[in-house]
């Protein structure tokens, strides 16, 4: 005895009333609480149906799809970093050195005058609108995705929501920009220092809210390859 | 596991021989291998073997497919070259540590 159409979209159902929200591990616990129901039915063809994936959520332990879901976002955190510092990395290989370059250049002559406070302020608050209005933009985007796909995958979702999550902890760090002095400039190490970190908060951000977004559907296809997105 | 703690430690080792022999396995068929082999006396839970595949999966040691079996899609997992090569590595140390424990515990034996 095998489990009907309407008997497997209520165990997705149930996967998704259980905190699994991701279709990858909704599709794998699906078919294991599947196989599971079928081996107890081979045993007691009369068990009811609600009655054996109560048996089967429960040898999940008493943290039920917790751990799992733990382990995933774990797997798909790692894998997202890993993204993140490829494309990074290619910032400071030919050509686009010679942008972060540029960049670096631009900061550093900004902030070697004595408008650094000024300077400073006004590119923190560029920044920060900008990540804003970025994050916006997908969030509305992955909305969209969701409602035309019906299927909520856990990469795609930390590409189009938590994008920025690396930065934001970056800028937080970076409000004594507020509290730059005149004699800041005296310090060519303080100039520098300061030039390298909003090159880096420049190039994180465009990485996370705009090239990484811009690359979902390759990145979710070398993810899932098994799913053929 | 719910037979003892002290499997715990060697569940990744077992799920990568039974790859290593099975070509290609879904998280259910592992738990029932285990369990015939072991004639019921070690049980995978499932709370345990979807994290520990998932963590070889990232690893690097496993890979994975989908297939539509009967109304529904199964996910396979199988050795990756790597996975294939630390298969090896894993039963080496199991095995170093059997004889270590045997020594301790039986030293007759040993």
């Amino acid at each position: 005895m095998t489990l009907n159409e309407a008997q497997i979209q209520d165990l997705y159902a149930f996967t998704r009333n259980h905190y699994v929200e991701h279709y990858d591990l909704q599709t794998e616990l699906v078919d294991h609480l599947a196989n599971d129901i079928e081996g107890m039915w081979k045993e007691n063809p009369k068990l009811s149906f609600e009655d054996a994936k109560q048996s089967a959520f429960k040898k999940f332990g008493i943290f039920g799809f917790m751990e799992a879901i733990e382990q995933r976002q774990k797997v798909m955190g790692k894998r997202y970093r890993n993204y993140f510092w490829r494309e990074l990395k290619q910032w400071f290989r030919l050509p686009q050195i010679l942008t972060t370059l540029g960049l670096f250049c631009l900061y550093y002559v900004t902030f070697s005058s004595s408008y650094v406070a000024v300077f400073a302020f006004s590119f923190y608050v560029l920044i920060g609108a900008w990540c804003i209005y970025k994050g916006i933009q997908l969030n509305r985007q992955f909305r969209r995705r969701k409602e035309r796909s019906k299927k909520k995958w856990m990469l795609e979702e930390m590409i189009y929501k938590q994008a920025g999550a690396i930065t934001l902890v970056f800028m937080s760090q970076l409000f004594n920009v507020f509290n730059i002095t005149d004699k800041f400039v005296e310090n060519i190490y303080h100039v520098l220092g300061l030039a390298v970190l909003f090159t880096l908060l420049t190039l994180c951000n465009y990485i996370s809210f705009q090239l990484i977004p811009d690359k979902a559907e390759d990145l979710l296809n070398e993810t899932y390859p098994e799913f053929c997105l | 596991m719910s037979n003892s703690k002290l499997y715990k430690g060697s569940l990744n080792t077992i799920i990568l021989k039974l790859l290593n022999e099975q070509d290609k396995m879904y998280g259910y068929e592992i738990t029932q291998k285990v369990k015939a082999l072991t004639k019921g006396e070690l049980n995978i839970t499932e709370g345990a073997l979807y994290p520990a595949l998932h963590k070889l999966e990232a690893e690097g040691l496993l890979d994975v497919e989908v297939a539509k079996v009967d109304n529904r899609l199964r996910k396979y997992y199988k050795l990756t070259e790597t996975g294939t090569k630390e298969t090896a590595n894993k039963l080496n140390e199991l095995a170093e540590y059997i004889k270590t424990m045997q020594a301790l515990v039986s030293p007759k034996l040993a």
